[in-house]
């Protein structure tokens, strides 16, 4: 008589580290994460109705939010919820080390491990997107043409030397020194290659200049050259806020000129005499220049019948580079890929009335590194689930091949 | 362990520290001039920047020792005149009808308004190619909106209807200052034109 196996050993308790690991690579956490992703954009399509989609993206997606309360019809949800951007680091997180931890070294099991890397790819591409991608937005009339393109939301100060009624040697102040200048906070900005630096202050994201002869100023609020600032609430496109500041000029000797008001609507700069030359100040969208030159030669719009919703914009368009010239067209779905930049058509405008007027294409520029990354991720992930299946349906008919044994 | 968290704590304070940008910094940052950069105009005005930007629908031609004021939504064309500018003149598109107006603007003088017959019998003067009243009055101005009155003051001013629509000209300031200008309205009134919608 034999006698009876040995107990097994029990399992070693994994230590601390390991039990992390296996959280961190389990499926119930991809399970919770793609959950939380689903409520998070589900939740985020609701707000932006109301708070406007900058807004929103920023408030649920952005790195910097760990965590967020939900709004629904303007009221708190007190939900608190992890920020999407965090979401997806901790579900590419969740994929690559259940990738690489639970993957059997089974080859039939290749075409899984490929669709993962897919999906990892995916959400790498999404936050290459949101780190080094350059939205803006480039509106040309018909006949004219243009090599910049206009930021969405960032406004900057941009101090020239003007010489001939035009702006030359142009400094510009990012909107980093400016947006956290609310309420009594003022910064000094010391322009090196001016013969003077610049004070700003009293920064409002969304303002109005009013005249104090028309409406009477609060009090407290100072008055430049009858005008003073009136602060508006934040328009829901994040887009068409208009903000404004305060300014000073500060000579080399320190001694402080006059303040003067800086606006996004205003009409012209602020100028002043320097030493015998003169000099422009003025807030304004950031300007992103092009390497060549777009040139609209011609727009067209259908709308559906009887309607204003559109069918079809198209723009066809001179790209000149260098010299040399090249035709193009955009329109919508059909974008122009060149240099590192796509031109997608967002919209049009009609610039005056009568038989003056002339239509203009609204393009929206683009130059995002991980542009086509999105597509090739899918081409990924269907060629690791083509595997999978074929590999899955090979097995299945080598099985059913097999000679079946008599009994 | 009270040193370690001591480290922590203040790694912590340097990093919140570093997140905000401070209040002297220098600017390198340039760019080059673009297709976007067009003609200014040099020392523009505060007026010029920010001021009203929509044209007047009404032109006219300013007169001597009158200054140009910037308009509004309420004042289509606006002026100050007189030794120290106490007087104003400003031209307005109105509602109601030409009597609500002329009622309106005496009961400010605390006048009594007219009849049909007291409005027939308003002087008339040319204006815009037809004919306004010429409205006058002195006393205590009560210009509405909660105002104190303000005593020894005179109204002189046109009303007329031109395309459906009523336009005033009024002018108001002490009285004496008003009276010594009334020609100098009169000619005004005569200068105002419309805009050409093409323009």
């Amino acid at each position: 008589m034999e006698p009876p196996p040995p107990p097994e050993p029990p399992k070693p308790r994994p230590s601390p580290a390991g039990r992390l690991l296996n959280v961190l690579s389990g499926l119930g956490l991809a399970t919770i994460l793609l959950v939380l992703l689903g409520l998070l954009t589900w939740l985020a399509t609701l707000e932006q109705i109301d708070s406007g989609l900058h807004h929103t993206l920023r408030k649920y997606f952005d790195w910097r939010a760990w965590y967020l309360l939900p709004e629904l019809g303007g009221k708190t949800v007190p939900l608190p919820l992890p920020g999407g951007y965090w979401v997806c680091a901790l579900l590419a997180l969740n994929l690559t080390l259940g990738g690489l931890l639970r993957w059997r070294r089974d080859w039939q099991r290749v075409g899984v491990l490929v669709a993962h890397l897919g999906i990892i790819y995916l959400l790498v591409a999404g936050a290459v997107a949101h780190h080094f991608s350059q939205r803006g937005h480039m509106l040309i009339a018909e006949g004219a043409a243009s090599n910049a393109a206009e930021d969405y939301f960032e406004h900057v100060v941009e101090v020239a030397e003007a010489k001939d009624g035009k702006p030359a040697a142009i400094q510009v102040i990012g909107g980093k020194y400016l947006t956290d200048l609310e309420g009594s906070a003022s910064r000094r900005v010391r322009l090196p290659a001016l013969p003077f630096d610049l004070e700003l202050s009293g920064y409002i994201p969304n303002a109005e200049v009013k005249s104090a002869a028309e409406h009477a100023p609060p009090a407290g609020v100072p008055v430049i050259d009858g005008y003073y600032l009136a602060p508006k609430p934040a328009e829901i496109n994040t887009e068409a806020n208009t903000p404004a500041c305060v300014a000073r000029i500060i000579a080399r000797d320190g001694s402080q000129a006059a303040p003067f008001l800086l606006s996004s609507t205003a009409r012209q700069p602020f100028s002043v005499r320097h030493h015998g030359r003169v000099f422009t100040i003025l807030l304004r969208k950031r300007l992103w220049l092009m390497p060549f030159t777009v040139r609209l030669d011609k727009f067209t719009a259908e709308f559906y019948p009887g309607t204003m919703k559109p069918s079809k914009f198209v723009s066809k368009i001179t790209r000149s580079e260098n010299g040399s010239d090249a035709k193009a067209i955009i329109q919508m779905n059909e974008p122009m890929r060149y240099a590192n930049l796509t031109f997608y058509q967002a919209s049009y405008q009609q610039l005056g009335q009568g038989p003056a007027a002339r239509m203009a294409s609204v393009f929206e520029v683009v130059r995002n590194p991980a542009d086509q990354w999105p597509q090739y991720s899918l081409y990924v992930v269907a060629l690791g689930l083509l595997v999978h299946f074929i590999t899955k349906l090979a097995g299945f008919i080598m099985a059913r091949s097999r000679p079946t044994p008599h009994v | 362990m009270n040193r370690r968290i001591a480290i922590y704590l203040s790694l912590g304070l340097v990093g919140l520290v570093g997140c905000h940008e401070k209040n002297d910094v220098t600017v390198n940052e340039t760019r080059a001039v673009s297709t976007r950069d067009g003609p200014f105009k040099e020392f523009a005005t505060s007026d010029e920047r920010f001021g009203n930007a929509r044209p007047s629908p009404v032109t006219g031609e300013t007169p001597p020792g009158w200054s140009v004021q910037p308009g509004n939504e309420f004042r289509l064309l606006n002026y100050r005149f007189g030794p120290d500018g106490s007087g104003e003149v400003w031209v307005s598109a109105a509602s109601g009808t030409l009597a609500d107006n002329v009622n309106r603007w005496l009961r400010q003088f605390g006048a009594q308004p007219l009849d049909d017959a007291g409005l027939q019998a308003l002087r008339r003067v040319a204006i815009l190619g037809g004919s306004g009243v010429w409205v006058q009055a002195e006393g205590a101005y009560a210009a509405g909106m909660g105002a104190e009155p303000r005593a020894g003051y005179g109204l002189a001013g046109v009303i007329t209807e031109v395309q459906g629509q009523i336009l005033t000209v009024k002018m108001v300031g002490p009285a004496a200052v008003v009276k010594a200008d009334s020609p100098a309205l009169e000619a005004f009134v005569k200068t105002l034109r419309l805009a050409d919608p093409a323009e």
